[in-house]
């Protein structure tokens, strides 16, 4: 009787602590890999909006699957910028099929996505939207400056794929989202 | 005869009257502006200091020193790399005409491509000048050339061959200063002005240079900050400290293999860490319409506005127009964030400065408030 009795107290104890701790794991979790789509210099203030927040993450611009080891959330900054190509030294092409690869492995390896798209006006036109259409749609949380979805190009997409997106008016107010997601 | 001969001297003294206007209107263009340094400056030079071969060249442009007598960082702003970039060139004057230094030195100089001063680029129906009303009176300032004057290189080649990378460009970039860094003492015009920039950067031991310039609004790279890889993170923060003034900016890194350029050449040759900036300026833009030298200092384009109702582009441009004091605003808010990112994060010199008007302050007063 006894022992039944302790049985039932850890029971107890063990799925209110499994439920507590379950309640207090975030959906998007550290270590954090930051990549861009179309090599624009967003990816630089990414980094740094993350920086400010204390969180466990790197910045690979250009990774491959070999930077996902050990990775439990991907977040990519789209934005096409013919200077940071040129900086990189690979084509349009070349960005382009990185970045489905990138994708593709996240997705094998159950890592989850975030779209960051911070550049507003300036990331978008066609050569920018080829990289927000592949990440948004490959995204299950978007953060977007709201400037970049004046024409609800995001927005359509967030709902049409019944994702989460959060829309703020600067690069800095990004920050709140991020910091939600990571708690 | 005598009816033929009466219509030859008419049309011979229309030709006459048409030339000698042109001729005085081109010759006009070589008078350089009055510029009205503050009583800060502590030396005048200008760039034959730095290679001898621009003497008595309309190469030699002016160069200001603001030295506060104290320790702190060299700072290098050029405007007038292209003279058809007019903020760039108008920024600058406003450093030199209201600059106070504090803690280390300003180097200025505001037409750096002096040459492209002399003359417009042809084809494109651009005024030769543009005033503003200031304290002093109305003061004229020329509207030049991207390019230098062919009158001091001539011919362009067919296709250019920048030195020493060997990358070939358009002929007409031979005279275009922003593709002749590092230059060569011994090289071609635009070469020799490259080259004695280059020399001010080491000989003065610059810290900070800072290139103004402006592209048209269909441009993808205006309102942006382009910096060399190793001042991505000062460009970066800047670019976060603007958004404080609700000032949008992109980041732009410098392209490794596009030579040639300034964020390019001085950030590879020298210790310096190089930034460009880039404003919208309609008049340089192709879809304009009347091209005068209101449209330098309103930047309001009924074609862009056009352009913009009818979302026949993806173009960055306010139906307000993109007016001078705000073009300038936003280089001289940006030297400013790009200056406070650099003293935040360089742990043994400093630059301080006062008395240059924000952002805000050109907006509410006017480019005009702050020129003597």
């Amino acid at each position: 009787m006894k022992f039944l009795t302790y049985a039932i107290l850890i029971f107890f104890f063990t799925a209110i602590t499994f439920s507590v701790s379950n309640a207090q794991t975030p959906k998007y979790q550290q270590p954090i890999l930051i990549s861009s789509a179309g090599q624009s210099a967003d990816v630089i203030l990414a980094g740094l909006l993350f920086k400010k927040l204390n969180l466990e993450y790197k910045t690979v611009n250009l990774a491959k699957e070999s930077d996902l080891k050990g990775i439990k959330t991907l977040v990519i900054v789209p934005g096409f910028s013919s200077k940071g190509l040129g900086a990189a030294g690979i084509s349009r092409e070349d960005e382009m099929n990185r970045v489905v690869e990138l994708i593709n492995s996240a997705k094998e390896k159950k890592i989850r996505i975030v779209m960051l798209h911070i550049g507003g006006n300036a990331r978008r036109g066609n050569q920018s939207d080829n990289f927000n259409k592949l990440v948004a749609e490959s995204s299950s949380y978007m953060i977007v400056v709201s400037q970049g979805d004046e024409d609800k190009f995001f927005s359509n997409t967030a709902a049409d794929k019944k994702v989460t997106i959060k829309l703020v008016e600067k690069i800095v107010d990004a920050t709140g989202p991020i910091k939600e997601l990571f708690n | 005869m005598k009816k033929h001969l009466i219509i030859a001297i008419i049309i011979l003294v229309i030709v006459i009257t048409l030339d000698s206007i042109s001729a005085i209107e081109f010759i006009a263009m070589k008078s350089p502006e009055k510029l009205y340094p503050e009583n800060s400056i502590t030396k005048e030079a200008s760039l034959s200091e730095y290679c001898s071969n621009l003497k008595g060249t309309s190469g030699d442009a002016e160069i200001y020193f603001f030295d506060s007598g104290n320790p702190g960082a060299t700072v290098l702003v050029l405007g007038g790399t292209h003279p058809n970039e007019s903020a760039g060139f108008i920024s600058a004057v406003v450093l030199l005409e209201n600059i106070i230094p504090k803690e280390g030195k300003f180097i200025i100089i505001p037409q750096a491509c002096s040459s492209g001063f002399t003359c417009t680029d042809p084809m494109e129906g651009a005024p030769e000048f543009f005033t503003l009303k200031t304290k002093s009176g109305l003061r004229k300032f020329r509207y030049g050339s991207r390019v230098s004057s062919p009158l001091d290189q001539w011919p362009d080649p067919l296709v250019y061959s920048q030195y020493p990378s060997g990358q070939q460009l358009s002929g007409f970039e031979t005279r275009n200063l922003n593709r002749s860094y590092p230059g060569r003492n011994d090289g071609t015009f635009t070469e020799e002005v490259g080259f004695a920039i280059m020399e001010l950067i080491k000989k003065e031991k610059v810290d900070v240079a800072i290139d103004l310039h402006e592209a048209a609004p269909e441009i993808p790279i205006i309102n942006a900050i382009i910096v060399h890889e190793k001042c991505r993170d000062i460009g970066a923060s800047a670019v976060l400290n603007l958004e404080f003034d609700n000032l949008q900016y992109a980041l732009e890194i410098s392209p490794k293999k596009f030579r040639g350029l300034s964020h390019r050449e001085w950030g590879d040759g020298t210790e310096v860490l190089p930034f460009l900036m880039e404003t919208s300026n309609p008049i340089q833009g192709r879809l304009r319409g009347r091209t005068n030298s209101e449209l330098i200092v309103s930047g309001k384009d009924e074609q862009y506005e056009r352009a913009v109702e009818t979302k026949s582009f993806r173009i960055s441009y306010e139906l307000t127009g993109e007016p001078l004091s705000i073009r300038v605003g936003r280089h001289i808010q940006g030297i400013k964030a790009i200056l406070d990112s650099y003293n935040d994060v360089s742990k043994d010199k400093k630059i301080i400065f006062e008395n240059i008007p924000s952002y805000d302050d050109l907006i509410k007063n006017g480019v005009e408030t702050y020129l003597k």
